[in-house]
């Protein structure tokens, strides 16, 4: 009986499953606990009791919900950060090979150079201050038990800073690859283009790592809401 | 109104138990509440995990004397921290009802 429970809340907790396979060994001790104190000896009396006592399984997982809403647009935070970093550390690397094989922009093109660099510095500081920003609201915020309004709107601001973070990400990915591409024209292909190619390749995957944690905070939000309605 | 409280009824069990899986939190509150709170004993575990992702609570998993996997929650300073003002909160608040039903008189702010 308790087996079929637990089948039962895992199953609710399908969307998150780290978590449902956490929650289940944790309900799990605690139903054989309950039944193992209960006075009256018959086991499935005291299963039937236990899992009564425990409460509908259904109306667990959304309140679980909540806690991996949450859960998940802190890590989204954290991966914002991480993804900054990243493309800065991307971005150095690459400048630091161009100046190691002593390559430059061609004086046909370092105006275009000059105003593009400009974009891209403004750009990346940008994402640095709102994507530092949107990490520092969403772990100070409080979570609370129901997916209430405050905290929509909440989640709302949040997801407009990691929108924001990603876009001023766009613009400064693609003045550095205006930048690559400006560079590297006219120098004959060699081996030598592998490293601003990959770290370029690099960006543009770090840049995608957040726009699917955004997406995915999003359809969990979207999911909690429904959870929480039935 | 009971599940308005629920944040602070875990953490003042924790704070009286000491570190507890969520059935001794369970037995706890119902102890000390003399079984006056009836709610459904799972709904403990999700407040268990949100206060933990407020860095409220930590927990760590240890193996039962049944062999079973049990996980452990310990208060922390910033969950004892929070306790300490939730009571403040809650004493002012229900003095203040006490007050308001007993049909006593405020105290005069010695200003």
């Amino acid at each position: 009986m308790i087996a079929d429970y637990l089948e039962q809340l895992e199953r609710e907790l399908c969307f998150d499953r780290s978590l449902s396979r956490c929650v289940r060994q944790e309900v799990e001790d605690h139903l054989w606990e309950a039944v193992a104190a209960d006075p009256t000896g018959n086991t499935l009396q005291a299963q039937r009791r236990a899992i009564a006592n425990f409460g509908d399984a259904g109306a667990i997982a959304a309140q679980f919900a909540m806690v991996s809403l949450a859960r998940q647009s802190r890590r989204a935070g954290v991966v914002a950060v991480l993804v900054v970093a990243s493309v800065f550390i991307a971005m150095k690397a690459r400048l630091a090979w161009y100046a190691a094989a002593q390559w430059a922009l061609s004086d046909d093109v370092r105006a275009v150079g000059g105003l593009v660099s400009r974009v891209d510095r403004y750009a990346f500081l940008l994402s640095v201050i709102i994507g530092l920003g949107g990490w520092l609201y969403i772990r100070s915020r409080q979570i609370p038990a129901g997916f209430d309004p405050a905290y929509r709107s909440q989640l709302r601001r949040f997801v407009l800073l990691c929108s924001a973070t990603a876009a001023a990400l766009v613009v400064s990915v693609i003045s550095d690859g205006v930048l690559t591409a400006l560079l590297l024209h006219g120098l004959e292909m060699s081996v030598a283009f592998t490293v601003p190619i990959a770290s370029m390749t690099i960006e543009a995957g770090c840049l995608g790592i957040l726009v699917f944690q955004i997406r995915r905070v999003t359809r969990r939000a979207a999911s909690t809401a429904a959870l929480q309605q039935t | 109104m009971l599940k308005g409280h629920l944040d602070m009824i875990v953490l003042a069990a924790l704070s009286a138990a000491g570190p507890a899986h969520g059935y001794a939190v369970i037995e706890e509150i119902k102890r000390r509440s003399g079984g006056a709170f009836d709610l459904p004993e799972g709904t403990i575990y999700p407040a268990l995990h949100r206060l933990e992702l407020g860095g409220l609570l930590k927990s760590s998993w240890m193996t039962a004397d049944s062999g079973r996997r049990r996980r452990v929650y310990t208060l922390t300073g910033t969950g004892n921290r929070a306790l300490v003002e939730r009571r403040a909160i809650w004493k002012q608040f229900s003095d203040a009802i006490g007050n308001l039903l007993g049909g006593a008189r405020p105290r005069e702010n010695p200003a």
